[in-house]
Formats: C-alpha cells, structure tokens, sequence
C-alpha cells in the first residue's frame, strides 16, 4: 500500500565497490517534510547511500523509490532532487548570478523569472549584491550559500546535503546549522543530511539514522537517540559517555563496577551480561557519605559551561560534567539515579575499534 | 641562501643564448651592412612578395592549429577518461622520435614513388600528387604538433574535479549540456595553451615546408632562413624575424582574452 507520507524509500539496498561492500541490505524510508540525518563515522556507507538516492551511483542490489516510482536506474538529471556538494563544487567559470541560474536556464525558463527567483535565493542566504562576484572571489561560508542555493532555487522534492558545513569555522557552523533548519522550515523541503558530526545532528534533525560500518544502527528522533541508544555503539557515538560492562542481576538491578545499582531496566536475563551508558552529566557529585561510589578525582578540564573531571573509583573510571569544580586529589562521592542508567543488550561487535570517547 | 639564486644557472642560460642574440637581431634590424642605422630593412621586409608569403604562413598555422584542435579535444577528453600510464605514453610516444625523423617519415609516405603511391598502383589506381602541396605541409604540421594540443588539454581534463561535473547533473544537465556548459568553458586554459603551442611553432616553421613542400610551399621561416643562408642579408632577415615576433604576440595577446587568468599555463 502506498504511503503518502514516504517520499523516498530504500528497499533491501546494498552497495560494493569491488569487493569491498559498503552498504548492506538497508531499509529505510523519509517522510515528506523531513529533516532526516545520516550520521556515523568515516566509511559507514553514509556518503555512499546519499549518492545513491542522488542518482551517481546504482545500489548492487535492492532499489530506490520515489513517491511509489522506482527510480533505482533514473540519471540524476531526471530526478527531482538536488544535491549540495561537501566541496561545494561550484562552477569556476560563472558568476554568482550564473552559478544559482544554472539549473533554471537547463528548464529554459523565462528570464524574468530566472532573475526573479535568483533574487529571492540570494536574500534567502543572505547574500543580495553578489550577483556580478566571481565565485572564486568569496569565502568558505559565503561559497557554501551560493551552493545551498544553486540547489534549493530549483524547488526540489528532496535536498540532499553531503557534509555541507564540514569545512566551516565552528562559530560559521553552528550559525548555518540554525539558518539551515530555518529554511528547511520555510521552505517545506525534505532535507537528507549526512554529517559525522553528532552535535549538528542532534541540533537539526528530526529523524536521525546512525550508521556503522554499512549498517544502520539505529533510527529515532535526537532525543530518543541520546537518551536511550539502542546499543553500546550508539550511545559511545551520540555525545561523551561512560561505557561498561554490567550484570542485570534482576529486573531493575545491575551489577557495575563492582557494585549494585537500581535502574528502570527490565526483561533481561537473569545475570546477562549487559553494556551500560551513564552520561557524564548524569552523574552527581556528591559528599563522600553519600555518594553510591566514592572515587579520587584525577585531572580537571574547564569547559566553559562546565568542568569535566576524571575521577577514579578502584579500577573504573568515569567521567563527570559538573558546575563545580573539585580540586585534583580530592576524594569525593558519586551518584547516579536510576533512569539515567542505560542498559543495553550487548550486540556482537556493537564496540567501536577504538573504544574512546568521542568529543 | 635567498631563492631566487636557484635561476641563477637559468638566468645566465637565457642572457646568452636568448637576452643576447634577441638585442643582436635588434641591432641588425635598424642597421645596414655597413652598421648606419636604418630602418630601410623593414620596408624591404614588406615588398609585395613577402605579403603573401606572410599571410601564408598565417593562413597555414590557422589550419593547422583548428585541425589539431578538432583532431585533439575529442582525444583529449577520451584519455582524461581512462586512467594509468599507457594513455600519457600515448600522446607523448609520437614525440620520443626525432622532429625531423618523423617529417622524413612523412616524405617516404607521400613521395612520387613513395608508400602510399605504390599502394595506389598495386591496386591499380593512378599515382596522385601528394608531395609538395600545401596539403602535404598541412599534414606534416599537424603529425608533428598534434601532442602539444593534446597534452594540455588532457592535464586540464583530468584535473577537472568530478563533483563539478555531478553538480551539472545534479542540476538537470544531461550529458551533452553537461559537456557544452560545463567541461568546456573549463578546458578553456588548456585550449588555450595548446593552442599557443601549435600555433607558434607552426607559424615559423621552415623545415617542414621545405621538406614536404618541395620548393612549391615558400613560408615566412623560409623567407627569413633565405636571407640568412642563401642572400647573406642578416640585417633584412633581421627585420623581418622582428616583425614576425611582432605579429606572433599580437595573436597570443588575442588568444589570451579567453584565458584571462592564465590558468592553462598560456605563456603570456
């Protein structure tokens, strides 16, 4: 039956570049008016699966459906979504003004109306009065504008977004972030944004797909995401956290660093082996007589906001977000509640290789 | 030690052998025989005979340059497809062989008695003329400096970032807008430079004409080596050497409109 709702689906798509396989068997549908993120490390397949909903590359097996169409062997320059490049690819060889009309002159539309809604693209990214500029001539940011609206002036289904930040300034980027979604908005577009980034991907979405190694881990809106990740990959991948082993020693009671905490977990087995997630700002620092652990806080790392403090209980330790800060060498209590206690079913390999924290 | 000391061996090579020579070639220019200054050499070096030669050699280099250009594109953009080293060795093995080995190739080939007429009579055909017409010089320009056109305009190809051309596509461009409005205004710089490779050399070429032309096809090199050599008149060779150079960076300075930013490497 067809859904009015799913603009785009992937039905059993998998993807190999020779022998190397990059996307497997991956199901996935985006709704109308969507803010939809693909979002994993370096080589998840996320770039890959992006391309192929833009037309530059078959799936090896499976296929790409548009509005109940399939699409799997259209050319890009049949389908009605449009593309912004992670290098912005603009073309050297036109003008601003040239750059945005590329597409409507492709549809030979009258001038008037090319120039009318150039016009509206450029004060949409802000950037009235470069009409004449050569594109060479502008910034990291401003290059990114022109290429947000040399796509979105041709009013596609879909807008495809291929790491379009990654080479701006933090403070440019968390600025675009907001534009972005603003226009997303506005417009009525479904965007599909790929980023390794999990901050901008939890600021924008409204549905956030994680991937890992040519699978899709999860699926779910940033808060469902953040807070109840779907195994140890995820919730390691999705802001800072505390990873370790457990023991569900019963229903809403875990083993963990050698002792017992309750939490709101259930229908595990008796004494599985469990990954569990504490975020670092779920933990609370507390007088030595209180705390459930009692540790030795290790180094001290001011971050604005915040202060991040390693603190070492027996052979654990953890990491915390406080507002106050306890001098290096201190001994002090911590405490965790149990809804913030994340119990996972451990997966095979759900671990990143490395097994650090990301920023 | 400063850098620009590194061009020191350079800039001796070029005060000898260029700087030097070009300030003698003035010097003979505005000189007679007996060193008066004069600037007689030049009208000599416009009487009625040496216009047409002129506009010859022009006209000859035109064709040639067009030809390798129709010839080279599509060659060009064919190789920036394919990868490895074959396709470079490709353009370049024409010129692992001597320039003038190649044009005495091309003799045997169009000789009176030469290969392709022993293959016209074999199959009872009558034997043409080939040898000594333009169309012979025509051909031995473009064999000789079809790799120059070529060659940068593949470097130019192959550099071209393939997401530019995705984004065309992206944009709704099939296949062929792609190549009119995007992969061509792109390889204008390699146009350009291979087109300033072809042209100079051809239109100051006397070997080739002389070697394939047999005396029919008299170009402005061949003009300029006759007051050398055969009329011992250095001082009207001289002058008209001046205004070919003249004429030639008048061309290039046209040609460098297309290439404002002199991406291709153009020379000017």
């Amino acid at each position: 039956m067809y859904d009015e709702q799913r603009l785009i689906e992937l039905r059993g798509v998998s993807k190999s570049f020779g022998d190397t396989q990059v996307l497997y068997d991956i199901d996935l549908y985006i709704r109308k008016r969507e803010f939809v993120t693909l979002l994993g490390p370096s080589g998840c397949g996320k770039t890959t699966m992006l391309r192929i909903i833009g037309g530059f590359e078959m799936p090896t097996r499976g296929s790409v459906i548009f509005e109940d169409k399939d699409i799997t062997g259209v050319p890009p320059y049949r389908r009605r979504v449009n593309t912004v490049f992670q290098k912005y690819a603009l073309f050297t060889h036109l003008n601003v003004f040239d750059n945005i009309a590329f597409g409507l002159k492709l549809r030979k539309l009258p001038k008037a109306e090319i120039a009318e809604r150039v016009g509206r693209m450029l004060r949409l990214v802000k950037m009235e009065g470069y009409e004449k500029r050569s594109v060479e001539s502008l910034s990291g940011g401003q290059q990114q504008r022109i290429a947000i609206a040399r796509a979105l002036v041709n009013e596609p289904e879909v807008l495809l977004l291929d790491e379009p930040l990654g080479a701006l300034d933090l403070k440019l980027r968390q600025e675009m972030q907001l534009e972005l979604k603003s226009m997303q908005q506005e417009l009525g577009i479904t965007f599909l944004y790929v980023t390794h980034d999990q901050e901008e991907a939890l600021t924008m979405s409204d549905t956030i797909v994680v991937m890992k190694g040519g699978r899709i881990q999860q699926i779910g809106d940033p808060k469902r995401i953040y807070d109840e990740p779907k195994n140890a990959f995820v919730a390691d991948f999705i802001g800072q956290s505390n990873l370790l082993s457990g023991v569900m020693l019963e229903d809403e009671l875990v083993m963990m660093a050698g002792k017992e905490f309750p939490c709101v977990d259930e229908g595990f087995e008796k004494n599985e082996v469990v990954d569990v997630v504490v975020r670092p700002e779920d933990i609370m620092v507390v007088g030595t007589d209180v705390g459930m652990l009692e540790g030795v806080v290790e180094s001290v790392l001011f971050k604005g906001v915040h202060y991040e403090m390693m603190v070492a209980t027996g052979d654990m330790r953890w990491k915390v977000h406080s507002t106050t800060m306890q001098p290096v060498g201190s001994r002090v209590g911590l405490s965790i509640v149990p809804f913030n206690i994340h119990i996972m079913r451990r997966e095979a390999v759900t671990l990143p290789a490395e097994g650090g924290e990301k920023a | 030690m400063k850098r620009s000391w590194y061009a020191t061996p350079y800039a001796l090579w070029m005060l000898i052998f260029t700087i030097v020579p070009l300030l003698f070639v003035v010097y003979f220019a505005f000189t007679t025989r007996d060193g008066a200054f004069t600037v007689e050499n030049f009208g000599k070096s416009f009487r009625p005979v040496s216009l047409p030669v002129v506009f010859d050699s022009f006209r000859l280099a035109f064709f040639c340059t067009v030809i390798c250009l129709v010839v080279g594109y599509p060659a060009a953009y064919f190789l920036s497809g394919r990868s490895g080293r074959a396709v470079v060795v490709l353009i370049l093995l024409p010129m692992w062989m001597n320039f003038l080995l190649r044009t005495y190739a091309m003799m045997t080939l169009l000789e009176r008695n030469g290969v392709i007429n022993t293959i016209l009579e074999a199959v009872g055909l009558p034997p043409q003329t080939l040898i000594g017409t333009e169309a012979a010089v025509l051909l031995g320009m473009v064999y000789n400096f079809l790799p120059f056109m070529i060659l940068p305009i593949y470097t130019v190809l192959k550099k071209m970032d393939r997401r530019v051309i995705e984004a065309a596509e992206d944009l709704g461009a099939p296949p062929v807008k792609v190549f009119t409005r995007v992969v061509i205004p792109l390889s204008v710089p390699g146009v350009v430079s291979g087109v300033t490779m072809v042209f100079m050399p051809a239109v100051t070429t006397f070997a080739i004409s002389r070697m394939l032309g047999n005396g029919n096809v008299y170009l402005i090199g061949d003009t300029i080596e006759n007051y050398f050599i055969n009329f011992s008149n250095r001082n009207v060779g001289s002058a008209l050497s001046l205004v070919l150079m003249v004429l030639i960076v008048i061309s290039i300075g046209l040609l460098r409109k297309a290439d404002p930013k002199g991406e291709g490497g153009a020379l000017w």
